[in-house]
């Protein structure tokens, strides 16, 4: 049968990152779409040969949206590497600069990135259906999103003494404690950024309410989900066991997160650069799983926060207590992770560790090796080193919640097309909005280390069955 | 108007470990070093440094929160790399406030920060865009030959801009 190929590609101006296929059979209709990756995994080699005591300070400038999430999850690992296990008040303040990460990534996301298709509407002109079409629409929401962000920024910045890249996580702790007036300082701005939390579930809860419609058939499919839980199974970020359940909800492991290669593979296939991880023991691609704000909030079976626990229980209703499958759906997530956050900041300020000056652990007890785990803001991150008795790093090993989402990117892209492609039919912009936002609500990292100027602009090539090019669509980034 | 009533920032921006993505921050310090100065350092990014004419910032990506300060000056010269399909590999343009797509990242674009400036603060400034054609963005803070050699003019140019705006 010949097919015709519609080529979505948000160039970037690097290493050609990612683009979307869609290939049509005949009739016109979508036989199937694929989201690939060209990822630079030049990272891991780099490393090697390094001090492993370097990396809480290399590996951050992997990215310039989670670095603290890489600064942190590889301080845990360098924490075993020298079995050092940090003081209590070191892992707090930690955790406190985590959520100083999940509060502006999640805030960015939602209110500048997401917002504007949410309360704007996937079909209007793309020209005002941004985050400057959001400010005219809706000016306070637009100042409130800008201070949220800022206000993550700003508890990144008291710990790790600046905004990006932090220097702050060393193995066995911390090299700095908690003043003061930098804890009345961030304290005094928990209750504006609860508020403003609320106000962007507010935002999301009416788009649901009048986008019924959409939700429930734009990307909507099973998988397994996948994320951290605290002891008594309460949604997690900063450290605790990975859980998997299965797409009914039925738990199908939770596992220290060290013992990973126990539990988690990766299939590759040769459309994309990128791997995709699944659930051993099911096989691929029956083993397939969805990380980030859907899958630790599916997962979680409580959160810790009042606020925060009140809107899982709502979260949860969506689906009846099964997990909720709808893609839209990680915008709700994130915003129930996000509230969590901002009230987590108080607990851990509340914490009587939060100012203790005991934050490093001297004691060494060489092991060579260490794990870390953390949830970064877009799914579940591993950092895993050997190092040699010298302490150089002989083997790194990175997953990153974009590759544990590259299953679930590309199914949500396959899924909209199907949805949305009507043979016969002109396709749109809407359709071009539409793919867009399926890959953007998992919040992937494709391009994030580097940032020259020429943006990523999506084009949609429509070839005939010949392989001519008969239309064009394109949103110039440039 | 003159250097001593206008306020200017030269706001760099990239990834000083990805090569060439880090260009003006090998721009800036060669700023800094024409003025006199010593340049923004990477802990701070010269944000404990501002109030000085020009104020020299380094980031690694532009954000919302940057709106706030670009709103509170006259002029403000963005330096970055760029590898989209301008004629010239050392580019020099003016920029304006509005909306630019990138639908997938976090970092914003000179003309979304202008225009939250705009927006959110009510004052956008003048401003410009230097932008110099990036060929590596391995892992290596050293500048790629043909990159490196566009550093020099990239000063010269900024120099002459600064020297244009005192005048006003």
């Amino acid at each position: 049968m010949s097919t015709q190929k519609i080529t979505i590609e948000p160039v970037t101006r690097i290493e050609g990152h990612a683009k979307v296929t869609i290939h049509l059979d005949e009739d016109g209709s979508v036989e199937r779409a694929y989201f690939h990756v060209n990822e630079f995994r030049g990272f891991e080699k780099f490393c090697e040969g390094r001090m492993y005591f370097e990396m809480p300070m290399i590996t951050p400038r992997i990215c310039g949206i989670c670095p603290v999430s890489h600064h942190l999850a590889s301080a845990k690992a360098c924490d075993q590497i020298v079995g050092a296990p940090p003081p209590r008040p070191a892992s707090v303040l930690r955790e406190l600069m985590h959520m100083g990460q999940i509060i502006q990534s999640h805030g960015m996301h939602f209110f500048e990135l997401a917002g504007p298709d949410l309360l704007l509407g996937f079909d209007a002109d793309p020209a005002g259906r941004n985050v400057v079409g959001l400010i005219e629409a809706n000016p306070d929401v637009a100042v409130k999103a800008v201070k949220i962000r800022k206000y993550g920024q700003e508890i990144i910045r008291t710990l790790g003494g600046r905004k990006v890249h932090p220097n702050f996580a060393v193995p066995g702790g911390v090299n700095k404690a908690l003043r003061p007036a930098e804890r009345d300082a961030i304290l005094a701005g928990a209750d504006e950024a609860i508020e403003t939390t609320q106000l962007g579930i507010s935002v999301m809860k009416d788009w649901a309410e009048k986008n019924r419609e959409d939700i429930e058939k734009f990307a909507v499919f099973r998988s397994g989900y996948f994320g951290l839980v605290t002891e008594e199974g309460g949604l997690e970020l900063y450290d605790g066991n990975c859980r998997l359940l299965d797409a009914d909800g039925n738990r199908l492991e939770e596992f220290d997160g060290r013992n990973y290669l126990d539990y988690i593979a990766e299939h590759v296939e040769d459309w994309s650069y990128l791997k995709f991880p699944y659930y051993k023991k099911m096989g691929w691609p029956e083993g397939v799983y969805r990380v980030g704000p859907l899958g630790r909030v599916n997962v979680a079976e409580k959160i810790d926060t009042p606020l925060a626990n009140e809107e899982l229980n709502i979260f949860k209703a969506l689906n009846d207590g099964k997990p909720v499958e709808n893609t839209l759906h990680f915008h709700y997530a994130r915003l129930v992770e996000t509230l969590f956050a901002t009230e987590r900041v108080k607990v851990l300020l509340d914490d009587p560790d939060i100012m203790s000056t005991d934050i490093l652990n001297t004691r060494r007890e060489y092991t060579g090796e260490g794990v870390g785990v953390i949830e970064a803001p877009r799914g579940t991150l591993f950092h895993d080193y050997k190092a040699n008795a010298n302490g150089q790093l002989e083997r790194v090993n990175l997953i990153v919640a974009t590759g544990h989402n590259n299953w679930a990117m590309s199914e949500a892209v396959d899924s909209v097309a199907k949805t949305y492609i009507v043979p016969g039919e002109e396709i749109t912009e809407g359709l071009l909005n539409r793919v867009e936002a399926a890959i953007r609500a998992h919040d992937p990292c494709l391009s994030c280390s580097t940032h020259a100027l020429g943006q990523m602009p999506m084009v949609i090539d429509i070839l005939d069955a010949d392989g001519r090019l008969v239309n064009t669509l394109k949103r110039d980034g440039r | 108007m003159d250097a001593e009533t206008t306020k200017a920032l030269i706001i760099g921006y990239g990834n000083p470990d990805r090569e060439d993505d880090g260009v003006a921050w090998h721009v800036l310090q060669g700023v800094a070093e024409h003025l006199g100065r010593t340049g923004p350092d990477l802990e701070t990014g010269g944000l404990d440094q501002l109030g000085q004419w020009p104020d020299l910032l380094f980031v690694w990506q532009l954000a919302p929160e940057l709106a706030e300060l670009i709103a509170d000056y006259d002029y403000v010269c963005f330096v970055d790399a760029h590898t989209s399909d301008y004629p010239e590999d050392l580019r020099f343009d003016t920029v304006e406030a509005g909306y630019q797509a990138s639908p997938f990242t976090h970092h914003m674009t000179p003309q979304t920060c202008l225009m939250l400036a705009e927006r959110l603060h009510g004052h956008v400034p003048q401003a410009i865009v230097v932008s110099a054609r990036g060929h590596r963005f391995g892992f290596s803070n050293e500048l790629s030959v043909q990159t490196a050699l566009l550093v020099e003019e990239a000063i010269e140019r900024i120099a002459s801009w600064l020297g244009a705006i005192s005048d006003d």
